[in-house]
């Protein structure tokens, strides 16, 4: 564990009680190290270091918020202590000592690998996997990452508790040069522990873009979609997630507002945000203000259960916090954020989503841009394929796919080549666990 | 040690090249939401990145403790030499024009002299304008960053600069069958004077909301489409910019590459990036230290230009024109726009919509997304119209298009003189400040998603 960050902690909480206030510490440190592909070769290695208090005050009642480094405690203390004069007025109780869950999120292997530099031969693996196929495929971009974090937590009520964590993530975009345009494809994985088969990952990315070099027409209509685990990650994040957050209900900024009990989707979905697994792609033992992980049901059979609070949240909407205050590092103050959500369903073996007719979509372009209140989206699905009596055929090009995703839920078909599906789209990272799946409601148009 | 003392000693150890970018940030964030202080936070931070280039390999250190900068130096070149050991294809940077200055970016009224309950108040009176029936969630947010840089290169540039930018956010929410929202972001690089311009918007995202409300879901398909100045520069951005970026070209990554000096658009269009007009993205020196100027990116039709940093230029055989930007002392700089403009033409707005038998005049965007290397991209508009036998008809609510950028561009056959530009924020693994914009813009043909 960090001597210089935990002691850091330590005493801007004992600069919070000397002035007999209450409130938190939120320390990280964060070690990354990372390689960049391009066009078929490692270019490049960076390695950057983060560390830095978030700092929470409770006076009078009132929150004020702020940051520091190491060293300079009694700045970022004097800080939030001024800026808790203008802010909101909240009775916020603060998390006491509780039994924490124990997930296993630190592997011992990924923090040696990154400190022996042993990154560089993983990125040759995955650039060797995606050459190796055929002579005129080329990784040009591409990146590995292996980071080493930890996180702290302690408040004025006596909880003081630290987790180490570890992720390795890789993705590879591969490419078949042409004249006009070139045509491409892409693979990504994250682990917390050493298990990636990064040859497998280079050359998962350069058979996708092989098997786009025919062309079939594209259907159009009211067609099945199946969904790999990434392209439906992705609108899932953006369209249901923000749905299940406890603040939306209360506003009525969601579809599920006043919906609890109600069938919302397939008889057989099940939804949980569960940070308590095992190498969980979001697991950790406590949330970012110290409340211990719990496993929170949100959709069960079918039926909506629960939605995600944070402490402050579960003020306002008069309930209890879910675990779910998250800080996307230490500049910020805590939110509501989804943990570990796993998605379930009858997992059929996905060759039988495939329908008679319709298509097969590896990706999404303008997942962001969905409706987040509606849930209402018209994305890009590329790249993707024909489907044609269960078989797959060439690729299909400008697919655009327009629906609605609660209402897609209610007919959903999902597989079970569960995936731990993580991507970065602007400043947003959405982690998710979850298999292909079938939408019967929707509608394809294009050229 | 000053910089150019771990400067000289990287250089000693054999380093083809070196770099170091010292920052030092200060920020206010703020969040008003339904009438109560969601996020009061203020905190600054410190750090720098070193960067060296060992033959054809590059090392790159993001550290926040500047006590100990030539660790991190020694660190970037051992890293850098073991990035040559696998890196075959030679790579170089750019000759550019060194400098040694110090620029600091005007503020009319400095945002650290207002005190936090002044930032607080000017949220508050934005939020009571912003009362309506109709309006059932109010969210506003305020940033102000001031950043303080050094940047020092083995070459000899040692420019030291001030960049401060602010932005206000309006978002509102409203309900009728449906749920809508309707945003703006008003900002720029400059003082707390720019916090006027955000009451310019307040009826801006109200009329929107409120035509969201009564508004149809879109007709799918291929047809006309006019773009407002703030869609037109969203496009600009997405659709075009992107592919103009040297690192994707270099690396095969852009449906550009190989075209300089053919024509990649219809002859009315004139694309610009140009950090240096007044805009969000705009900066002194980009973050190699290399003095900013505006790029002519497509000239009457014609490719002109890339957005270019120095290994780059050196790649393509041009000229680094000031393209590298990182978000922060963390991360190394990657080639981005700034301010992306699309010129504005010799037509009026009822001229365009004249023109459309049936399609869609779509306004200020929701986002988008492109494959540059494809040549692919899908946009997304928050307000948008029906468009039959040359009038507007009706609202319409969640529209979406897409198609192939290089079509897109030859299919564009009206702009009118009208412009304006609008602020955002560009991912590309990391964030960058940027303004965009242009005239309105009739696109002959795109593809349209919708339910209907």
């Amino acid at each position: 564990m960090n001597g210089k960050l935990v002691e850091s902690v330590k005493k801007a909480l004992e600069l919070i009680d000397k002035k007999n206030l209450a409130g938190d510490v939120f320390g990280v440190k964060e070690r990354n190290i990372s390689y960049s592909i391009k066009k078929g070769e490692l270019s490049e290695s960076s390695e950057y270091e983060d560390l830095g208090l978030g700092i929470r005050i409770i006076k009078d009642g009132k929150i004020g918020f702020g940051y520091c480094t190491p060293g300079k405690e009694e700045k970022g203390v004097r800080r939030a202590e001024e800026l808790s004069n203008i802010s909101q007025k909240l009775d916020l109780g603060l998390p006491e000592e509780e039994d924490i869950p124990e997930p296993e999120i630190f592997d011992e292997k990924v923090e040696d690998s990154s400190l022996e530099g042993e990154g560089a031969e993983f990125t040759q693996q995955v650039i060797d996997g995606a050459k190796d196929l055929k002579d005129d495929i080329i990784p040009t971009r591409g990146s590995l990452s292996i980071s080493v974090g930890s996180k702290v937590i302690g408040n004025t009520h006596g909880v003081f508790l630290k987790q180490r964590n570890t992720a390795v993530s890789t993705g590879v975009l591969a490419t078949i040069p042409g004249d006009e345009t070139s045509i491409n494809a892409g693979e990504s994985r994250f682990s917390r522990r050493m298990d990636l088969d990064f040859a497998d990952i280079g050359k998962t990315a350069a058979e996708k873009v092989d098997s786009l070099r025919e062309k079939s027409e594209l259907p159009k209509g009211e067609i099945p979609i199946v969904m790999n685990p990434d392209a439906f990650g992705m609108l899932m994040w953006f369209g249901i997630v923000p749905a299940i957050n406890g603040e939306n209900i209360r506003k009525g900024k969601s579809v599920y507002e006043g919906r609890k009990g109600e069938k919302v989707a397939s008889e057989e979905l099940l939804m949980k945000d569960d940070p308590t697994m095992d190498w969980g792609i979001g697991s950790s033992p406590f949330d970012d203000e110290g409340v211990p992980s719990r496993t929170v049901s949100i959709i069960e059979d079918g039926i909506l259960a629960r939605f995600i609070y944070d402490l402050k949240e579960a003020i306002k909407s008069n309930t209890e916090s879910t675990g779910n205050g998250m800080r996307g590092g230490f500049k910020n103050p805590p939110d509501i954020s989804d943990r570990n959500i796993v998605l379930r369903g009858e997992g059929k073996k996905k060759d039988e989503l495939l329908p008679d007719q319709g298509i097969l979509v590896d990706g999404v372009m303008g997942a962001h841009t969905l409706n987040p209140a509606s849930g209402d989206f018209s994305v890009v699905g590329t790249p993707a394929w024909l489907v044609e009596n269960g078989e797959i055929k060439g690729k299909v090009e400008g697919a655009m796919i327009s629906g609605n995703l609660p209402e897609v839920l209610e007919s959903i078909e999902l597989a079970d080549d569960y995936k731990k599906s993580h991507a970065s789209i602007g400043s947003r990272d959405i982690k998710m666990d979850l298999p292909s799946a079938r939408f019967n409601d929707v509608t394809v148009s294009g050229k | 040690m000053s910089l150019k003392d771990i400067i000289d000693y990287v250089k000693g150890q054999g380093a083809t090249y070196c770099d170091i970018r010292k920052e030092r940030w200060e920020t206010t964030n703020l969040t008003l939401k339904d009438g109560e202080m969601e996020k009061v936070t203020s905190g600054n931070e410190e750090g720098a990145m070193v960067r060296v280039l060992y033959n054809n390999g590059w090392g790159n250190i993001g550290t926040s403790d500047l006590s100990s900068l030539k660790n991190a130096a020694e660190r970037a070149i051992s890293m850098a030499k073991n990035s040559n050991e696998y890196k075959k294809e030679k790579t170089g940077m750019a000759d550019v024009e060194t400098h040694e200055e110090e620029v600091e970016m005007p503020m009319e009224e400095n945002f650290l002299d207002v005190s936090t309950e002044e930032k607080v108040s000017f949220l508050k009176d934005l939020e009571k304008k912003l009362e309506k029936d109709f309006v059932r969630s109010t969210e506003l947010r305020y940033i102000d960053r001031l950043v303080d840089k050094e940047i020092a290169t083995s070459d000899g540039t040692q420019v030291n600069m001030k960049i401060p930018r602010i932005v206000t956010y309006l978002i509102i929410t409203g309900k009728s069958d449906t749920i809508q929202r309707a945003s703006e972001g008003i900002g720029g690089t400059g003082g707390y004077e720019l916090t006027d311009r955000a009451y310019e918007k307040k009826d801006v995202v109200l009329d929107r909301l409120e035509t969201l409300l009564e508004a149809e879901t879109p007709p799918s398909g291929k047809m006309s489409l006019i773009m407002d100045p703030h869609l037109t520069g969203v496009f600009s951005h997405e659709a075009f910019g992107h592919a103009a970026e040297s690192d994707l070209v270099s690396t095969g990554n852009s449906c550009l590459e190989g075209k300089i000096g053919k024509k990649v658009a219809s002859d009315i269009v004139t694309i610009k990036d140009d950090p240096t007009m007044d805009g969000y993205g705009s900066f002194p020196f980009d973050d190699e230290g290399t003095k900013a100027r505006n790029r002519t990116l497509v000239k009457d039709g014609i490719l002109n230009d890339f957005i270019l940093d120095r290994e780059n230029a050196w790649k393509l055989d041009m000229e680094a024109n000031g393209g590298a930007r990182a978000e922060d002392f963390r991360v190394k700089p990657l080639v981005r726009m700034s301010n992306t403009i699309m010129e504005p033409g010799d037509m009026e707005f009822d001229e365009l919509v004249e023109e459309v038998d049936k399609g869609v005049y779509a306004k200020s965007s929701g986002g988008g997304q492109v494959n540059t290397g494809e040549g692919t991209f899908q946009f997304n508009a928050q307000e948008a119209y029906l468009i039959e036998d040359g009038e507007i008809i009706k609202p319409l609510r969640d529209v979406s298009f897409n198609g192939f950028t290089l079509q897109t561009l030859q299919n564009i056959t009206g702009i009118t003189k009208e412009m304006d530009t609008g602020i955002g924020h560009c991912g590309k693994g990391q964030t960058a400040a940027v303004t965009d914009g242009g005239g309105n813009v009739l696109i002959s043909e795109v593809t349209v998603g919708g339910r209907e």
